[in-house]
C-alpha cells in the first residue's frame, strides 16, 4: 500500500469541476511533482492533501489513515506557499519554532530544533532577522524550515520558486531536493514550469482542466507523452496533422510528406487522421549516414539560444523548430536556403488525439 | 590621476533644494500650530490686567470644578476610545471577513464615511428627538409599560449618556480605518498558521492582533484625540450641564459671567499637555508594536 492514496477525489466550487477524478499512490520518500498550466487545479488538488479544502467526491489516505475529514491543523503536513507567507511579526527564529510553541514543546528542544532547521538551510546566522529583511530566496528557504520544524510525513510545496528571479530558483530547487532526499520526506511539488518538474521529481503529474493527463518519471513524460497535451506542454514539440499510409510498416504522411514512425499502428488503418510530433532535437543536417527519415527542407529562421540554435525548418507546407547544439566550428545554413535533415523513426511520435 | 589631484579640487556644492517641496507643511505647522501654542502657553500666565502670575496654572490643580472636568473628559475619552475601537474592531471584522455580500460591505464603507462625520448640533438633536426626556424612544417605551423614565432617575444627561453620543462618530471612525487593515491580513498567514498546527485562537493571538497592533493603537489614540477636543457635540446636547474642559474653556473665553481669557488658555494647556503625554506613550508602543515594520 502506498504512502499517501489519493483516490478518484473531485472538487468542485459551485458549477465548475477544479479537480475531477484525480488518482494517485505516492511512495514512502517519493518526489511527484503536479504540472500543468495556471487554473488546472494543481493548488486544489494540494489544499485538499493539506485540509483547507474538502472533497467533494473521494478519499484520501495516509499511512492506511483515511484523513479525508481531518481538519488541517491535525494532519501530519507540512506546507510550503507561493508567497512564503512567513509572519511579519516574527523573527527566523520565531517563525521557524511557531509549530513547536504550539505543540508546547520546551524551550530547549525549540531552540535545539529551530537550530538544527537553520543549519539545514544555511542560514545559521539570521535567526534574529525578520522576513523583511530577507531576500525572496531566503524567506523562501525559511518557510521551508518552518514547515519541516515538525517533522511531517508529507511536505506539500506549492510553486515555491515561481516569485523567485531564474538564477535562484535553479539554485533552490537544487536544495530543496538535496533536503527533500536527505530527510527521506515524501513531497508533492506544484509547479508550471516544466522544467522544473522534470529535473527534480521522481514521477511527474501532468494536469490539463483538473484531469490528469498522464502520470510517468521525467524520462516517460518528456520522451513518450501519450496525449497530443502532454507532447505539446512539456517541451517544445513540434506536431503536425497526418494520415496513416501503412499500418504495417509505419508510414504515415503529412500533406504528403512521408514519415515512417516506429510507434505501433496496428488498429489503425489507412487513411485515418492522426497527430504526429518530432522533439526539436531529434532532428538532424542529413550527412553520409543513412536514416529512416531523410527530409527536404528551407530554412526559414535562425535564433541563437546559447548552448543550443534553435533552427526553423519548413517540410512540406509545415514549420518545424530544429534544436542543435552550438558549435563555433561547424558552419550554420543561412535563411533561405535549401537542404535536407534527417531524423530516426523512434523520433517520429504518433499520438492519439 | 592621483590622489593630490583630487584633494586639490575641491568638490563642488551644489544647492539642495530638495526641502522645498515640504515647506508648506512647515510653515502650515507653524502657522496653526507652534504659534498657537506658543500663545497659549503665554497668555497662561497673563493675569486679566495683562501682568504676570501662576493664579491659571495653580487653579488646575486646586480648583475642584477644574480638576472634575478634566476627570470627565478624561474619562469619557478613554471609555469611548476603548469602546468605539471593540465595536468598531467587531464590526470591520463582520464586514470583512464575515462573508457578507460585496454590496453590504460599500454601503458599510459608505455609511461609516458620513457617519464619523456625523457630530456636533445634528448628532445632539437627533440623540434628544430619539432618546431625550420628550423624544421618540423614551415616549413610546413609556407608552407601552406605564412608566415614567424621569420618575426611575433615567437620564441620558450625563457622562454615560455623552458617552454614547461620541460612540456614534467614533464607531464609525474605527470601521473605516480598521477595514483595510483587516483586509491585509493574508489568508496564507491564517492558513500557515493552521497547518503548524495552530487553531483560532492561536493566529489570533500570534499572528493577527500583533499585525494588526499598530493600526489599532493608531487608532485609539486617534479616537482619544477626537473626544478629548470635542466641545460642538457635547455643548449641543448637554448646555453646560455636563462638566468638560473643552465647555469649561468656552465659558471663559465666550461668557459674560465666567470671563477669564487666562484661565481659558490655562486649561488649554493643560489639554495640549495632557495630549502630549499621550502622544508620546503612543509613540513608545508604537515602537514595541511595530518592531517587525520595514
Ligand atoms: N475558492 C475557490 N472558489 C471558486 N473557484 C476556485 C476556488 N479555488 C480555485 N478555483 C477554481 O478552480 C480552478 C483550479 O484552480 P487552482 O487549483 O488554483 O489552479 P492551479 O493551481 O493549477 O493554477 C480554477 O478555475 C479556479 O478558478
Ligand atoms: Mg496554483
Amino acid at each position: 500500500m502506498a504512502f499517501l492514496e489519493i483516490n478518484n477525489v473531485s472538487k468542485k466550487f459551485g458549477a465548475t469541476e477544479a479537480v475531477s477524478d484525480f488518482n494517485l499512490q505516492i511512495e514512502k520518500g517519493e518526489l511527484v511533482s503536479f504540472l500543468g498550466p495556471s487554473g488546472c487545479g494543481k493548488t486544489t488538488t494540494l489544499r485538499m492533501v493539506a485540509g483547507f479544502e474538502m472533497p467533494t467526491d473521494g478519499r484520501i489516505v495516509m499511512d492506511g489513515k483515511d484523513i479525508t475529514d481531518m481538519p488541517a491543523n491535525q494532519r501530519d503536513v507540512g506546507m510550503v506557499f507561493q508567497s512564503y507567507a512567513l509572519f511579519p511579526n516574527m523573527t527566523v527564529a520565531g517563525n521557524i519554532g511557531f509549530g513547536l510553541k504550539i505543540m508546547k514543546k520546551s524551550a530547549e528542544e525549540t531552540n535545539q530544533r529551530t537550530k538544527e532547521m537553520l543549519d539545514l538551510i544555511n542560514m545559521p546566522e539570521y535567526a534574529h532577522r525578520y522576513p523583511y529583511q530577507l531576500s525572496g530566496g531566503q524567506q523562501q528557504r525559511v518557510a521551508l524550515a518552518r514547515a519541516l520544524a515538525l517533522r511531517p510525513d508529507v511536505l506539500l510545496l506549492d510553486e515555491p520558486l515561481s516569485a523567485l528571479d531564474a538564477k535562484i530558483r535553479v539554485s533552490l530547487r537544487a536544495e530543496i531536493r538535496d533536503i527533500q532526499r536527505k530527510l527521506g520526506i515524501t513531497a508533492i511539488y506544484v509547479t508550471h514550469d516544466q522544467e522544473e518538474a522534470l529535473s527534480l521529481s521522481d514521477r511527474v503529474v501532468v494536469m490539463n482542466a483538473g484531469k490528469m493527463e498522464q502520470v510517468g518519471t521525467p524520462f516517460q513524460i518528456y520522451n513518450f507523452p501519450e496525449t497530443n497535451f502532454v507532447a505539446s506542454f512539456v517541451g517544445t514539440l513540434n506536431t503536425a496533422e497526418a494520415e496513416v499510409v501503412d499500418p504495417a510498416r509505419g508510414l504515415i504522411s503529412m500533406d504528403g510528406v512521408q514519415f515512417v514512425s516506429a510507434d505501433d499502428l496496428n488498429g489503425r488503418k489507412k487513411g485515418d487522421k492522426v497527430r504526429m510530433s518530432v522533439r526539436p532535437e531529434r532532428f538532424n543536417f542529413a550527412d553520409d549516414q543513412k536514416k529512416d527519415n531523410l527530409l527536404d527542407c528551407t530554412i526559414e529562421n535562425i535564433t541563437f539560444l546559447g548552448s543550443v540554435v534553435r533552427i526553423q525548418v519548413k517540410i512540406g507546407k509545415t514549420v518545424f523548430n530544429m534544436d542543435t547544439f552550438n558549435n563555433p566550428f561547424l558552419e550554420l545554413p543561412k535563411i533561405g536556403d535549401n537542404g535536407q535533415v534527417t531524423c530516426s523513426k523512434e523520433a517520429v511520435l504518433v499520438i492519439s488525439h | 590621476m592621483n590622489v593630490a589631484d583630487n584633494l586639490s579640487k575641491p568638490p563642488v556644492k551644489k544647492m539642495n533644494w530638495d526641502w522645498v517641496g515640504v515647506a508648506p507643511f512647515f510653515i502650515f505647522a507653524i502657522v496653526f500650530l507652534f504659534l498657537p501654542s506658543l500663545s497659549i502657553f503665554y497668555r497662561s500666565f497673563q493675569a486679566n490686567d495683562g501682568g504676570f502670575t501662576f493664579d491659571n496654572i495653580i487653579a488646575l490643580f486646586t480648583v475642584r470644578d477644574i480638576i472634575n472636568a478634566y476627570k470627565t473628559s478624561l474619562q469619557i475619552s478613554l471609555i469611548t476610545a476603548v469602546g468605539g475601537a471593540v465595536f468598531g474592531f467587531l464590526l470591520a471584522y463582520a464586514v470583512v471577513l464575515g462573508g457578507l455580500p460585496r454590496g453590504i460591505r460599500t454601503f458599510m464603507s459608505t455609511f461609516s464615511g458620513v457617519a464619523s462625520n456625523f457630530a456636533g448640533v445634528p448628532l445632539a438633536f437627533a440623540f434628544i428627538a430619539t432618546m431625550g426626556n420628550a423624544g421618540l424612544v423614551t415616549r413610546w417605551i413609556e407608552g407601552i409599560f406605564n412608566i415614567s423614565t424621569r420618575e426611575l432617575g433615567f437620564s441620558i444627561y450625563n457622562m454615560w449618556g455623552l458617552s454614547i453620543v461620541y460612540m456614534y462618530f467614533q464607531f464609525p471612525l474605527m470601521v473605516l480605518i480598521m477595514a483595510p487593515a483587516l483586509d491585509g491580513l493574508r489568508r496564507e498567514w491564517r492558513e500557515a498558521a493552521e497547518n503548524l498546527g495552530g487553531n483560532t485562537y492561536h493566529y489570533w493571538r500570534y499572528v493577527a492582533f500583533p499585525i494588526l497592533m499598530p493600526s489599532l493603537l493608531g487608532t485609539m489614540i486617534l479616537l482619544f484625540g477626537n473626544a478629548f477636543g470635542a466641545y460642538a457635540t457635547a455643548y449641543a446636547f448637554s448646555g453646560s450641564f455636563i462638566n468638560l474642559v473643552t465647555i469649561l474653556i468656552g465659558a471663559q473665553i465666550q461668557g459674560d459671567v465666567l470671563y477669564n481669557p487666562g484661565l481659558g488658555n490655562a486649561l488649554a494647556l493643560g489639554m495640549i499637555f495632557i495630549m502630549g503625554l499621550s502622544m508620546a506613550g503612543y509613540v513608545w508602543m508604537q515602537r514595541r508594536a511595530a518592531r517587525w515594520m520595514r
